[in-house]
């Protein structure tokens, strides 16, 4: 018998867990869901009422989802590291890497997808019944971007570099690489969260996640002011020429950290999470 | 088999186990005895792998426990004291944790159900704790697990529940299940348990079947009171008297006269036992 990942056994533990996925996550996805529906009943009932644009309707979908990663590892799997009701979790018959999975799968893919497709379909319903919501959601987002990848495409083959640097940076692939990446790194930490805390696990993350920002925000304040010379000199560089280049290397580059950042907060979260429930003492 | 060997475990600053060793046969039902807090819950998590030695070992069939490896957790399962309350029937949940346990038997789950009277249609936060603990009992029975721990399991029964309790154990574990029963209400699984493991703070007092304690302690159910014996006490009708099996005569076990005893004589009957 394999004992580290057997493909039948952890079909049976996603099945186990997906026993459970409506129950635990049910309500707060009805919730989120809703919360897109309340704002069209009551900007609907507000007379002279202004239309929701879609990009609007996009970022209140995008945010509401982010809540649903924060707090999906704690719904699913609450007692997982609780030293009573954890025990049935512990004494499962399975790998740590095939409950790990699970524990992934629920949390970065299905719960996400779930959302998503109930809030875009919400969204579409509402955009149909006409009132504040007009054009879809989705397909106007999609359409806006396509139209600016358009504009920039069209700007770089005139021999504009400064777009075809910025259009590199805005390629389908880096942004569906870096929206996952962003999703798993966020998921990922509030999973490790879940394992670590027992009580208000995901309230502790928020708060240590805002307690490293404002220490992170402290070293960059000091930075500046120590280095404040050294920075003016750099920004004495730039001027209307080289502006649009250097700021678009920048953006570049931030992308490109932001996407190493992402990658190594998930990997290190992850690795944390599945060494969690491999030695979690109950 | 379950061996212990040269345990030592504690919880930040209180030592619960130092440097001990025991050995647990298979297809016994033992009687896991002590007093409160000596570690009797420790050490069955001990040995199903949900807390890990500090120095010594546990195997169990050759498995390391806190590996919590597949194949050593299908052929345990552990029934702990504070039952859980799952938003679910018992028969949902037993479908749902059955597929992991190859031996598992759904008819038996059923049978058992029906045998300890729990209403099959209501959900576990609908039955009462006495319930509960009868459908997580007859849940884990039908799991037909080589080992089977259970963790104070006659707390909260009732009377009828508790004969209920020993007959469904002593009739459906098979020969080759090992059962370690911790409790402290020794009258409840009196006839049930053989052999007996009695821990103390830091030790084990005891660890022997009933053939070899009456072989070394004799229970004498007499009138009076004998300075010799190593514990008596006051029954209706006279005194049982636990003292040293000298004349080798046959006697019955009074488990909760024999804990007294050896609570009260831990050095003599230890070195006795040996």
């Amino acid at each position: 018998m394999n004992n580290t990942l057997d493909f039948n056994r952890l079909v049976k533990v996603i099945k186990h867990d997906g026993a459970s996925f409506a129950q635990n996550l049910g309500l707060a996805l009805i919730i989120l869901w809703s919360i897109p529906l309340v704002i069209w009943l009551f900007s609907s009932l507000t007379p002279g009422h202004d239309h929701i644009d879609p990009y609007s309707r996009i970022s209140i979908i995008s945010t509401l989802g982010t809540i649903l990663l924060i707090m999906a590892p704690a719904r699913l799997y609450k007692y997982c590291n609780d030293s009573r009701q954890g025990i049935g979790y512990a004494m499962m018959p399975a790998s740590s890497l095939e409950k790990f999975i699970s524990m992934v799968f629920y949390c970065v893919i299905v719960a996400p997808i779930i959302y998503l497709a109930g809030a875009l379909a919400i969204d579409s319903v509402l955009s149909v019944l006409g009132g504040p919501y007009e054009g879809f959601a989705i397909a106007d987002y999609f359409d806006n971007l396509s139209q600016l990848r358009d504009a920039l495409r069209h700007k770089a083959m005139m021999g504009d570099e400064d777009c075809a640097l910025l259009l590199n940076c805005m390629s389908p692939t880096v942004m569906i690489i870096s929206r996952l990446l962003s999703i798993l790194a966020l998921s990922s930490i509030f999973m490790f969260g879940n394992m670590v805390f027992k009580k208000h696990k995901t309230g502790k993350m928020i708060g240590i996640l805002i307690l490293l920002f404002i220490i992170f925000m402290i070293i960059m304040v000091n930075y500046v002011a120590n280095h404040e010379e050294q920075i003016a000199h750099w920004f004495g560089y730039m001027n209307e020429e080289n502006a649009a280049y250097i700021i678009t290397r920048m953006i570049g580059t931030m992308i490109n950290a932001s996407l190493i950042f992402s990658a190594v907060v998930s990997v290190v979260m992850l690795w944390l999470t599945y060494y969690k429930i491999k030695t979690q003492k109950y | 088999m379950i061996k212990i060997n040269n345990l030592d475990f504690a919880y930040k600053n209180t030592q619960v186990f130092r440097r001990i060793s025991l050995e647990f046969e298979k297809g016994n039902i033992y009687g896991l005895l002590g007093e409160n807090g000596v570690g009797k819950t420790t050490l069955l998590k001990l040995i199903c792998g949900l807390q890990q030695p500090q120095y010594g070992e546990i195997t169990v069939d050759g498995f390391t426990p806190s590996m919590r490896q597949p194949e050593f957790l299908q052929n345990v399962y552990f029934l702990p004291e504070e039952v859980i309350t799952e938003d679910t029937t018992p028969e949902k949940f037993i479908q749902k944790t059955g597929v992991f346990y190859p031996r598992y038997d759904f008819d038996l789950f059923n049978k058992l159900m029906k045998e300890l009277e729990v209403d099959l249609a209501k959900k576990f936060n609908e039955l009462s704790h006495g319930q509960k603990k009868k459908a997580l009992l007859a849940c884990a029975m039908s799991l037909k697990t080589d080992y089977l721990f259970l963790d104070e399991p006659t707390n909260g029964l009732d009377i009828p529940s508790k004969a209920l309790f020993r007959k469904v154990i002593s009739q459906y574990c098979s020969d080759e299940t090992t059962v370690i029963i911790s409790t402290h209400q020794v009258k409840d699984v009196e006839n049930l348990i053989d052999p007996i493991v009695i821990l103390d703070r830091d030790d084990v007092l005891l660890n022997a079947s009933f053939s070899k304690i009456t072989e070394k302690i004799f229970f004498e159910y007499g009138p009076e009171r004998l300075d010799n014996a190593f514990y008596t006490e006051m029954l209706p009708g006279g005194y049982i008297n636990v003292m040293r099996n000298v004349n080798n005569e046959e006697s019955n076990v009074n488990i909760e006269a024999l804990f007294n005893a050896v609570m009260k004589n831990k050095e003599q009957i230890k070195n006795l036992m040996k």
